[in-house]
This record gives structure tokens, C-alpha cells and sequence, in this order.
């Protein structure tokens, strides 16, 4: 399979991609150009291999807060052309119009971030902040966190099985199930806080606090588009906040 | 005389918000590269005396230690804890909480421990192959640490701190976890590091493994260290049988032979002495 040459990318660059879209979707006025933006991230994901996640993700968290977003606006932001009443319902023109602008500018931000942790990994991620000076201690904290959800999940299920041969009733209705929560619960929360003081030990077992600087085997490089492309959105940025601003003084 | 490398000097210790100390006035001095294991009953303070040699205490575990813990001629209480890990390996009982919790697979688990050292990348990938390869792990390479079963995590463990290379090796119950297969390959191993001049210090229950492979005991019992010495003369003294702790099994059946009666030309602790040690008699007998 050849590697995808989008997913080949810095994190620190798919990162400062989303920083651009974040800010060029700020600066440029009117929803047509934030709804085109999001067609041309859904273009990036099909180019990337990761469509389907993505919008997936899109469908399922940005959607739902984005028709509440935009039933708030039309019903609620002032205004004074009333193109729609109905008891103390009314939508407003400029409702409408507010709307469009905040739930596109929400969509085209929201999806590029959705669409930068789909095509990177969060350990290529944590280990460019790593880079960039964020102290091991947060990386662990971050990474850690990653593996000992599902850890933590298995243990759960164990627990569970241990209370039913114990004869905790563990199915039927909601209110038993409830119920089983709590003996599940209990000896879950104190043996991950038991866990974590062997962890301690075993890191310490392991070197992490000695005090040399560490190498890493995850190695990430950077390509040449690397290192052009945060200087291409730089540009990008600073040319449209001009635009902008002559805009605004010859208007 | 041989290089001190520990030293313990009338150490006693007690665990916080605890009223009995748990180590009680324990003085002793491991050489260079002598293998010594630690035996006891459960709750005799086995675990609690490696965690002192390593320094857990009383930099991790707080409580109060008196006496002197002197590793590599240092004072184990000015030493930082984090300057001890590439001098003394430890590892320790449970193999199921012995995972860095940040790698996916087991090469890069093993490779941790180096990657905090600072070792250059390269030669932490041979130091991995080649361990990976001792401990006989290598088919687990690309396997999440996590999804491994107890005995193969307990080689994970082994294998992340012997490729550290540390001086000392403190080994806590290796094998709890290991079929008699996986036991004698552990230690195999052990055996090596051995022969690679490491000093070893191992807490194991596994009595006939320790006959064959150890040269010191150290005996503890309720706290306190009751004997110490060559493997052959603390088993072969009377007084180990006080404690109650089991012996190996050729020296069970010899004892027992010689309270009905058989005399021993000597009290055998490898299951390979078994025969010379009765032989002598039967062949007089038969004459």
C-alpha cells in the first residue's frame, strides 16, 4: 500500500492547518465561503482515505448542535424583518442570516479539527508537542490516558463477573442494573487508585525520572512541504486580514 | 575481600500509620556478583527489604527506616531516586501492573526504560533485539503489552529491566505466574545475568531452583533476618527447620530417610546429589 502523502505530514502542520482554516473562516465574511471551506475539508478526507470517520464524526457530533445553534438564531437573534409568525414565534431575516454565518463558521471549524485527529495519530501528535518543549510528565499523563481506558474497561467487565458470582444482580431492569453499579463501581475506583502507586513504582523502575535527557525511537520528520506549507498559511492569513482591512476603509 | 556492593547496617522499618515495624534490626552485606536469595513465609518482610535496596524506601514509600542502606557505597537516603534506576533493576511481584502504559507493542515496552536513559536510538534497537531474544519473547514483539497473558507479562517485565543493564538485579517472585518450563527459563536467565557479573538478589519460594542455582540465603521471619550464609549450610543447619519454611525436596526426602534411619554421607540440596549422597552407604551395605 502506498502511504497516503497527506497522512505523511507533520502533526505540527495538519495542526497549523486547522489553525488556518480557524482563522480564515473568522476573517472572511458571509456563509457561502465557510460552507465551501467545509466541502473542501470533506475533499481532504476522501484525499486522505478517512471520509467515512470523518463525516461520520461530522453527522454525529457537529450536527445536532448546530440545528440547536441555528433554531436559537432564527427565533431569537433581533430583529426587524418578520418573514415567519406563528404565536410568540417569530423568524427574523437577520435571524436567518446570523445563523447561516454562525453554524457554517461552526461546521467548517469544528470539522477541521474533527478531520485533524482523524488523520493523525494522537501519539504522533503528543510526541510533536514533545518537541516543541512540553515536559514528558504531560506526555504520559496524555498518553497514558489513551491506553488505560480500555485497561480500565476490561477491568470493569472482570468486576462485574465477580459480583454476579457473588450474586449481585447485574441484569433486568434499569433500576437493578443500576443498582449493580455501585458494587462495581467502588472496588473499580479503588483498585485503579491502588494501581497507580505501582505504576509510580514501575516507571520509577524504569528510568523516568532520571535525569538525562531521554531519546525517543518514535521519530517524526519533516518533509519539505513541512516546512513551506505554515509559512504559505501565514501569508494566507496576513493577505486576507489586509484585504479586510482595505475593505473596511474604502467602504 | 570481595566488593561490597550492599550493605544493610541494623536497619529497622515501619510503614506509615503502622505500629509494628516490618523490618527489625537487619544487618547484612551482599558481594559483587554473588546471586543471594531472600526466603521466607509470606508476610516474613521479603518485599519490603528489596524495596529498601532499591531505595523505594524511604524515598517512595515514606515511614520510618533506621539504620543504614548503603547500595554501591552510597547512602541509599542521599541518593535520588531517579539516579538509582540504571544501577539497580528492579522487578517486582505483580506482572499484571509492570507496563509502562504508554507503548503499543512489546519492543517499544522494553525499549522504555533505555529511551528515559538517554541511549542513542540505534543502539537501543540491538540492545532490544538481543534481549527480546534471551528472554525468548521475540514472537510477542507486536503485541500490545496489555493483551498478553500473566506469564508472558512477567518476561516482559524481566526483559524491559535487564536491558537496562543495571549492576543489580532485585527480582521479586519472577515466576509466580510461569509454568515449570517458564520457570526454569527464567532462571536460565538469571543464570546468565549471573555469569555476566551482575549481583543478583531474588525473593522465590521455588526451594530446588534456589538449591541449584543460588550461592547465599538470606532466611526472614516475622521481620527479622534469623539466618544467613551459603545455600548448602543454612539448609544443612538444624535450626532452618524452626521457621517453617520448606526446604528443597531432595533435602526433605534425605532428612526424612535419615529420621528412619538411613545415614547420609552428606545432606544433599540438588536433586544431582540425591544419589552420591545415599550411594556411599548403599555401596558399604552391600558389601
Amino acid at each position: 500500500m502506498k502511504p497516503n502523502a497527506l497522512l505523511q505530514l507533520h502533526p505540527m502542520t495538519k495542526f497549523y492547518f486547522s489553525l488556518f482554516i480557524l482563522a480564515v473562516v473568522l476573517i472572511v465574511p458571509g456563509y457561502w465561503f465557510a460552507f465551501s471551506v467545509f466541502l473542501g475539508l470533506v475533499a481532504i478526507s476522501l484525499l486522505a482515505g478517512v471520509f467515512k470517520e470523518f463525516i461520520g464524526i461530522v453527522l454525529k457530533a457537529l450536527v445536532s448542535v448546530l440545528v440547536i445553534v441555528f433554531l436559537m438564531q432564527i427565533f431569537f437573534f433581533p430583529g426587524e424583518q418578520v418573514l415567519w409568525r406563528w404565536w410568540i414565534f417569530e423568524i427574523k431575516q437577520e435571524g436567518v442570516y446570523y445563523g447561516l454565518i454562525l453554524t457554517s463558521r461552526i461546521l467548517a471549524i469544528g470539522s477541521a479539527f474533527v478531520l485533524f485527529f482523524r488523520m493523525t495519530e494522537v501519539r504522533d501528535f503528543v510526541k510533536s508537542l514533545e518537541d516543541k518543549g512540553m515536559p514528558p510528565m504531560g506526555a504520559y499523563v496524555v498518553l497514558s490516558t489513551l491506553q488505560i481506558i480500555p485497561e480500565m474497561r476490561r477491568q470493569a467487565n472482570t468486576i462485574m463477573e465477580a459480583q454476579k458470582t457473588r450474586g449481585v444482580e447485574t441484569e433486568g431492569s434499569l433500576f437493578v442494573r443500576a443498582k449493580a453499579f455501585i458494587p462495581t463501581l467502588t472496588p473499580l475506583i479503588l483498585s485503579s487508585i491502588a494501581g497507580t502507586e505501582e505504576r509510580a513504582l514501575t516507571l520509577e523502575s524504569r528510568a523516568f525520572s532520571a535525569p538525562v535527557k531521554k531519546t525517543s525511537l518514535h521519530k517524526l520528520t519533516k518533509s519539505r512541504a513541512d516546512r513551506i506549507l505554515p509559512i504559505l498559511f501565514v501569508l494566507i492569513i496576513l493577505g486576507l486580514l489586509v484585504w479586510r482591512v482595505v475593505l473596511w476603509q474604502t467602504s | 575481600m570481595a566488593d561490597i556492593v550492599i550493605e544493610l547496617q541494623n536497619v529497622s522499618y515501619r510503614y506509615p500509620v503502622s505500629d509494628d515495624y516490618v523490618l527489625k534490626d537487619v544487618s547484612f552485606t551482599i558481594e559483587k556478583g554473588k546471586f543471594t536469595a531472600i526466603i521466607g513465609n509470606n508476610a516474613s518482610g521479603k518485599t519490603t527489604l528489596c524495596n529498601a535496596i532499591r531505595g523505594f524506601i524511604p524515598h517512595f514509600y515514606k515511614g520510618d527506616l533506621e539504620g543504614i542502606v548503603r547500595v554501591g557505597g552510597k547512602d541509599t537516603q542521599e541518593t535520588q531516586l531517579g539516579q538509582m534506576a540504571e544501577q539497580v533493576g528492579y522487578v517486582f511481584q505483580n506482572p499484571f501492573i509492570q507496563v509502562s502504559g504508554v507503548k503499543d507493542n512489546v519492543f517499544e515496552e522494553v525499549a522504555y526504560g533505555l529511551e528515559n536513559l538517554g541511549v542513542p536510538v540505534d543502539e537501543i534497537r540491538l540492545r532490544v533485539e538481543e534481549i527480546l531474544k534471551l528472554v525468548n519473547i521475540g514472537h510477542l514483539r507486536d503485541k500490545n503489552p496489555f493483551e498478553l497473558s500473566g506469564g508472558q507479562r512477567q518476561r516482559v517485565a524481566l526483559a524491559s529491566i535487564i536491558v537496562m543493564d543495571p549492576d543489580i538485579l532485585v527480582i521479586d517472585e519472577p515466576t509466580s505466574q510461569l509454568d515449570p518450563v517458564g520457570t526454569e527459563q527464567i532462571f536460565d536467565i538469571i543464570r546468565l545475568m549471573k555469569e555476566r557479573g551482575k549481583t543478583i538478589v531474588l525473593v522465590e519460594h521455588k526451594m530446588d531452583l534456589i538449591a541449584e542455582y543460588a550461592d547465599n540465603l538470606l532466611v526472614m521471619s516475622e521481620g527479622k533476618l534469623v539466618m544467613q550464609g551459603p545455600v548448602r549450610e543454612v539448609f544443612g543447619n538444624p535450626e532452618y527447620e524452626r521457621y517453617n519454611i520448606q526446604y528443597p525436596h531432595v533435602t526433605e526426602v534425605a532428612l526424612q530417610l535419615q529420621k528412619s534411619g538411613m545415614p547420609l554421607a552428606f545432606l544433599p540440596v540438588k536433586d544431582s546429589e540425591l544419589a552420591e549422597a545415599l550411594n556411599l552407604k548403599g555401596v558399604v551395605a552391600c558389601d
